[in-house]
């Protein structure tokens, strides 16, 4: 199985969540997009707005928290927009 | 199946019960039947009969000793059965059924499988089939339950809520005694968004569950996130997982399979193989933990609707609460700062980065200190 490209797609498998676990944690911090639309931002096929992308991201982030690691995926507005890796 | 389990309620307010013990030693197995076998219950058997001989089990006794009621279904399970062993060269066997159920078996053409009236003695030949190791054991077919080594006794198990995981424990008991190598097994499962250990062969089984969960890595993890199968040949030479690997290492683990449990498409846990030894599993376990993977997915199929219900009435409401609290915290911020929603929510996100908090604890904190404020402001007026 090849590395997805998606950065969000790989921490999700890294940090154990499955999508409809994701969309849960996405969901619990406010996120509108559906469980679906979650998905397709994962594997590409559609593009999340920043804000978007940035909740997938902070539930992502938790969960690597909760493991005892550090927030690893930049949001939008971080300082240095090199960092931000879709 | 959803109407299984609304049946299961008025099961109980009528008292019919059932439950049912499988113990293994040597090639026969003991399937000990409690309560009343009926159109409710009977699918339940078939699918632990079932299980048996997809498992390679030809020797089959069904006890009937604690078993109060037998009706069609339970003889429509138990009829085929016994002529799908026969044909291949097994047996199945009744002990001792009750008075009026002998009965039911004689009027059914079935008083044949009774014990003791059973034209093939075959299953009480158990003591010639056990390993050398195990000579000194006295074991007859009326006496399995003597041979601790050998034997996988699995708990009685109510029918019910806990039937699910009641026949996953059966898979994992076949799958630890059929597959070669595998000194251990076991099933998780995502329940409440979280992997959790429904059926352990033992102890440390259960805890190698545990540390994948806890260190967030490990081909068990790996196998229910990405849907495929999972194979470290051995743990020695294994570079992913490195965490994982370590503990594993210490408890004696040498290799490890496991095999996604696939759902409507979608994976929801794994079967996990266990063993003391490298390189402990060849082409034919990988089949046969594809195939008992595959039992355990059409139960958890069969019981998904009422499951994902449950689940998800759970999470939707731990959801909502946390939602709102987010939500009236962005609304604070707005108000104080005139941010827009997006950029109330990020200043949020932010804070929580910062503190080390969850964005749900520090959405919280927003509204505790505005409530403060709040309260000092009306004092002050």
């Amino acid at each position: 199985m090849t590395e997805p490209n998606n950065t969000l797609e790989r921490a999700r498998i890294e940090v154990g969540l499955t999508h409809t676990e994701l969309w849960f944690r996405y969901f619990e911090l406010g996120g509108m997009s559906t469980a679906l639309e979650v998905e397709a931002y994962l594997y590409d096929a559609l593009t999340p707005t920043n804000h978007d992308r940035d909740i997938v991201a902070a539930a992502l982030n938790e969960r690597f928290a909760e493991l005892g690691g550090d927030h690893p995926l930049a949001y939008t507005d971080d300082v240095d927009p090199d960092t931000i890796d879709r | 199946m959803i109407e299984h389990r609304a049946v299961d309620s008025d099961r109980v307010d009528t008292d019919i019960s059932f439950g049912l013990t499988t113990l293994y030693s040597g090639r026969q197995v003991v399937v000990a039947l409690r309560g009343g076998v009926d159109t409710f219950t009977a699918p339940t058997l078939g699918r632990v009969l079932d299980a048996l001989f997809d498992a390679g089990r030809r020797h089959v006794v069904i006890d009937l000793a604690e078993l109060d009621v037998m009706d069609a279904p339970g003889l429509r399970v138990i009829g085929p059965m016994s002529s799908r062993l026969h044909h291949n060269g097994g047996v199945l066997t009744i002990r001792s059924p009750s008075p009026i159920i002998r009965r039911i078996l004689d009027i059914a053409g079935m008083g044949d499988l009774i014990e003791g009236r059973t034209r093939d003695p075959r299953p009480t030949t158990l003591g010639a089939e056990q390993h050398s190791g195990d000579a000194s054991t006295p074991v007859t077919g009326a006496s399995a339950e003597s041979t601790p080594h050998d034997a996988v006794r699995l708990p009685a198990f109510p029918a019910g809520n806990d039937v699910i995981d009641a026949t996953l424990r059966l898979v994992t008991a076949l799958a630890r005694a059929t597959i070669g190598g595998a000194d251990g097994v076991s099933v998780s499962l995502t329940r409440h968004g979280r992997l959790t250990t429904v059926a352990a062969s033992d102890e440390t089984i259960a805890q190698m569950d545990r540390d994948q969960y806890s260190t967030g890595q490990g081909p068990c993890l790996s196998a229910a996130a990405e849907g495929h199968w999972f194979h470290v040949d051995s743990l020695a030479e294994e570079s992913r997982w490195p965490q994982f690997v370590r503990r594993a290492l210490q408890d004696g683990i040498a290799s490890i399979l496991s095999t996604p449990l696939i759902v409507s498409a979608r994976s929801v846990g794994a079967l996990n193989i266990y063993s003391n030894t490298d390189h402990a599993f060849g082409p034919l376990d990988q089949q046969l933990a594809a195939l008992f993977a595959s039992e355990a997915s059409s139960i958890l199929a069969e019981a998904r609707t009422e499951m994902t219900n449950d689940e998800v009435t759970q999470r939707l409401r731990d959801a909502l609460t946390t939602r709102e609290v987010i939500a009236a915290a962005q609304g604070v911020i707005m108000g104080q700062q005139g941010f827009s929603a997006d950029a109330a929510y990020a200043h949020i996100r932010r804070t929580a980065k910062r503190t080390g908090l969850t964005i749900n604890a520090t959405a919280a904190a927003v509204l505790d200190t505005a409530q403060r404020d709040d309260l000092i402001g009306q004092t002050r007026t």
